[in-house]
């Protein structure tokens, strides 16, 4: 046994042994004055799974597994307790503090004058709601090829196909939209498609002027696409890239 | 930096919280309706020293909502940009 392992649990006081971490911890004060906060955070963090990882390899009873991750209790358990915990609190105070709301019973002999799908599904049925952008054809003499709601139907097979081929295209190294701004950009822009599209579905509801709701739900996906490909451009090129130096070392962006 | 974005979503997300709870009492008719929260005040709001504080209250925390997020997420960081800029001029002379 080496020499600065103690025999039994007891603290020793003659400087040997374990030594409470006196003067070299540091006070709040101190804690607080640091500039450094989540850079340093994530390196202290991750220096120290890295330890304990180094660790458990040199334990003579260590065995080589194939799946290498953060064990279920306690990280995975706290992070997940925290968020269970912030769910059933919202849900508590919001129950507490909203006035209640006991709608009419349906009325099952009565169709409703607003047909809707799940709410998942407005994207879709706004779709269908494309009549303006189907075109007139001079060679039919001002006549539309296809009726309305075939053209919204095929409208939907344009969107499924796209989401379809995703999986076939080649998904390169990145790993955060930082690395990728335009792909980036195509994300957001797809995911604010589908809720302006949803807004669209929903136009008998909606308390503002309809043509203004239709082209505000193909200008605002190009807007927020824009917006998100020179911020992330911007990131790339400023703070976020020193904050990320560490990990870029290890797998640098193409 | 990353401090400022959490001071700020903080304030926004816990005082609209804070101001949806209000709106939903004093300016909301029906929870169908498409102009819940944004209706004009109730009829029974202006009665009682207790609905007089909720409803300014509810004003109180719409602005600072707004005006905390606006804050923390641009105007101190525009600030600091701006003094570190009149930093870096005034040693280079």
């Amino acid at each position: 046994m080496s020499d600065n392992e103690p025999e039994n649990e007891e603290i020793r006081t003659d400087g040997t042994g374990i030594v409470a971490p006196d003067n070299e911890t540091p006070t709040w004060s101190e804690r607080k004055a640091r500039k450094t906060g989540l850079s340093r955070l994530t390196y202290e963090y991750f220096e120290r799974a890295r330890r304990e990882d180094q660790d458990l390899r040199t334990e003579s009873d260590y065995v080589e597994r194939d799946v290498l991750a953060f064990p279920t209790w306690p990280h995975e358990t706290v992070r997940n307790l925290s968020i269970a915990s912030f769910f059933v609190g919202m849900i508590l105070f919001l129950s507490a503090t909203m006035p209640p709301h006991i709608g009419a019973p349906a009325n099952p002999s009565n169709t409703p004058s607003i047909i809707l799908p799940d709410w998942y599904l407005y994207w879709s049925f706004g779709l269908l709601k494309l009549n303006a952008l189907n075109p007139e054809l001079a060679i039919l003499g001002g006549q539309k090829l296809m009726a309305d709601r075939t053209y919204g139907v095929l409208a939907n097979g344009v969107v499924v196909g796209a989401i379809a081929i995703v999986p076939f295209l080649n998904k390169g190294s990145a790993r955060r939209p930082v690395e990728q701004p335009f792909w980036a950009a195509v994300g957001v822009f797809g995911v604010v498609l589908a809720l302006t599209l949803s807004l669209l579905a929903i136009k008998n509801l909606m308390p503002m002027n309809v043509d203004l709701l239709f082209d505000l739900t193909f200008f605002l996906p190009v807007v927020f696409g824009t917006v998100t490909y020179a911020v992330l451009k911007t990131m790339r090129e400023g703070y976020m890239y020193d904050l990320n130096r560490r990990y870029y070392r290890l797998r640098p962006p193409k | 930096m990353a401090d400022e974005f959490i001071k700020g979503l903080g304030i926004l997300s816990g005082s609209g919280l804070a101001w949806m709870v209000l709106a939903s009492w004093y300016r909301t008719s029906s929870f169908e309706s498409t102009k819940q929260l944004i209706e004009p005040l109730s009829s029974g709001a202006s009665e009682g020293i207790f609905n007089l504080i909720a409803v300014s209250l509810m004003d109180v925390f719409l602005w600072f909502a707004i005006l905390g997020a606006l804050t923390f997420w641009i105007l101190i960081p525009a600030g600091r940009q701006v003094m570190s800029e009149l930093e870096k001029r005034r040693n280079a002379q």
